[in-house]
């Protein structure tokens, strides 16, 4: 059967769209990992909403408590843009990491949260900066954290009648340093584990932590914080030793699978040794700076 | 089916195509434009990569409806179809093609590079064919070719 692309003018035509093909549509955004399921008959959708052309899922915006960021902005579109750089540049890093040049071209934050690829690099960023997922559907909307949405390997909160329109993530302190490492084989391929951490100073106390939150990838079957590990480090004093420790606890809160990349055993070591990296490396970053900049 | 307005190579062709044509299997069945070869399909090994609005792109994973009103450009669109250009040449003299398959892929990759950073260093030349895979040349003779373009050779 021929699949049809319905092209709506904008987010209400978008929305009318998804609920007429609550069965068997699927919305398309930059399509790099859709076409690939398509092509590997993973999906076969009857008809794809096309939201490139959307308008209300474009750019980023700057607000009183944070960053609005559509959900058709390009990894390229990320990289570029100066008020990311500034404010949460761990976000930049990350995306200059996702897949290779010509997938950064097309491939939208939105997609990549929404496709929940173990192993992808902007989940665990966007979970350590607090993000929101904005959902809509054609009578209403609602906002779900982003620990909420990532329900299960490949799998998300988003109904078959929703349209993922924004991530919204907050400021981060001015103080805080965000690190994100990511453990691959060859840089372009999805992270074997990816590690972000977004630090806050203790403005009192030289050396401790006010806030730690770690966001790791690629080490269960959806992207998770390490909550207890994010616990343990709150009110401690940053130092090889407390990284290490952090980075053994951690290791007890992931899933880790097996598959031809890497065993599940070698997952969870390289949690420890990458949360032990990301923290001391945010550690270094505070130091240097007398603050960080995440 | 759609009827499709695309700008190839700066002509602008109308072609009939189903609703979500790939942009390879247009350019390559329906435009008979070969040069952006099929490889993995996968957006894994860049055989397919073709410019569409100065940008380099995988053309297995680009809806073709998508590219009406841009400028695709595929290695067809290089020199004047009997001269090669200076990139094309520069390939040749390093000895940067060997079976050849990779070669319009890198070609594209290299000039969406160039032309947003004329001068890169070799790490960005590396990072720019991040999504091309050769297996002949162990891509030295490539990023070679490259770097002697931007040098202006």
């Amino acid at each position: 059967m021929e699949c049809k692309l319905i092209r709506p003018a904008d987010l209400d035509e978008a929305l009318a769209a998804r609920e007429e093909y609550t069965d068997d549509g699927l919305p398309i955004a930059g399509g790099q990992s859709l076409l690939v399921m398509m092509r590997n008959r993973l999906v076969s959708p009857g008809a794809l909403i096309d939201l490139e052309p959307v308008e209300a899922l474009r750019g980023i915006e700057v607000q009183s408590t944070g960053l609005s960021i559509g959900a058709m902005n390009t990894c390229r579109q990320l990289i570029a843009s100066p008020v990311l750089r500034e404010e949460v540049g761990v976000l930049t890093a990350a995306a200059r990491q996702v897949s290779s040049t010509a997938v950064r071209n097309l491939g939208t934050i939105g997609g990549n949260v929404c496709h929940n690829e173990p192993g992808a690099d902007l989940p665990p960023v966007l979970l350590a900066l607090n993000g929101q997922a904005v959902l809509r559907r054609r009578t209403h909307g609602r906002e779900v954290p982003l620990d909420a949405f990532f329900t299960g390997y490949f799998e998300t909160a988003l109904e078959p009648d929703e349209i993922l329109c924004r991530i919204d993530i907050e400021h981060p302190p001015a103080n805080a340093a965000g690190v994100y490492l990511k453990h691959a084989i060859s840089p372009e391929d999805l992270a074997i584990v990816g590690v972000a951490a977004v630090v806050v100073p203790d403005a009192q106390r030289p050396g401790a932590v006010a806030e730690a939150r770690i966001g790791i990838g690629g080490a269960a079957p959806v992207p998770l914080r390490a909550t207890r590990t994010e616990a343990a480090l709150k009110g401690a004093v940053l130092d090889e030793k407390t990284a290490r420790a952090a980075g053994e606890m951690a290791s007890t809160e992931v899933d880790p699978g097996s598959d031809p990349h890497a065993s599940a055993g070698y997952r969870r070591r390289m949690v420890t040794v990458f949360v032990r990296r990301a923290l001391m490396q945010a550690a270094g970053r505070i130091e240097e700076n007398g603050h960080g900049a995440a | 089916m759609a009827l499709l307005d695309l700008k190839v190579n700066g002509q602008e062709v109308r072609v009939e195509a189903p609703d979500t044509a790939l942009l390879l299997d247009v350019l390559r069945e329906r435009l008979f434009l070969t040069g952006a070869k099929r490889g993995c399909e996968t957006s894994h090994c860049g055989c397919c990569t073709v410019r569409v609005d100065g940008m380099a792109v995988h053309g297995c994973v680009v809806l073709a409806a998508r590219c009406q009103g841009k400028e695709i450009t595929t290695v067809e669109g290089c020199g004047d179809g009997m001269e090669l250009d200076r990139l094309q040449r520069l390939f040749l003299e390093h000895g940067a093609v060997q079976c050849g398959y990779c070669g319009p892929g890198m070609l594209m990759a290299a000039k969406a590079l160039l032309e947003r950073n004329p001068r890169p260093t070799l790490d960005e030349v590396k990072k720019g064919l991040d999504g091309n895979l050769c297996r002949c040349t162990g891509y030295t003779p490539i990023f070679d070719a490259i770097l002697a373009y931007s040098r202006g050779e």
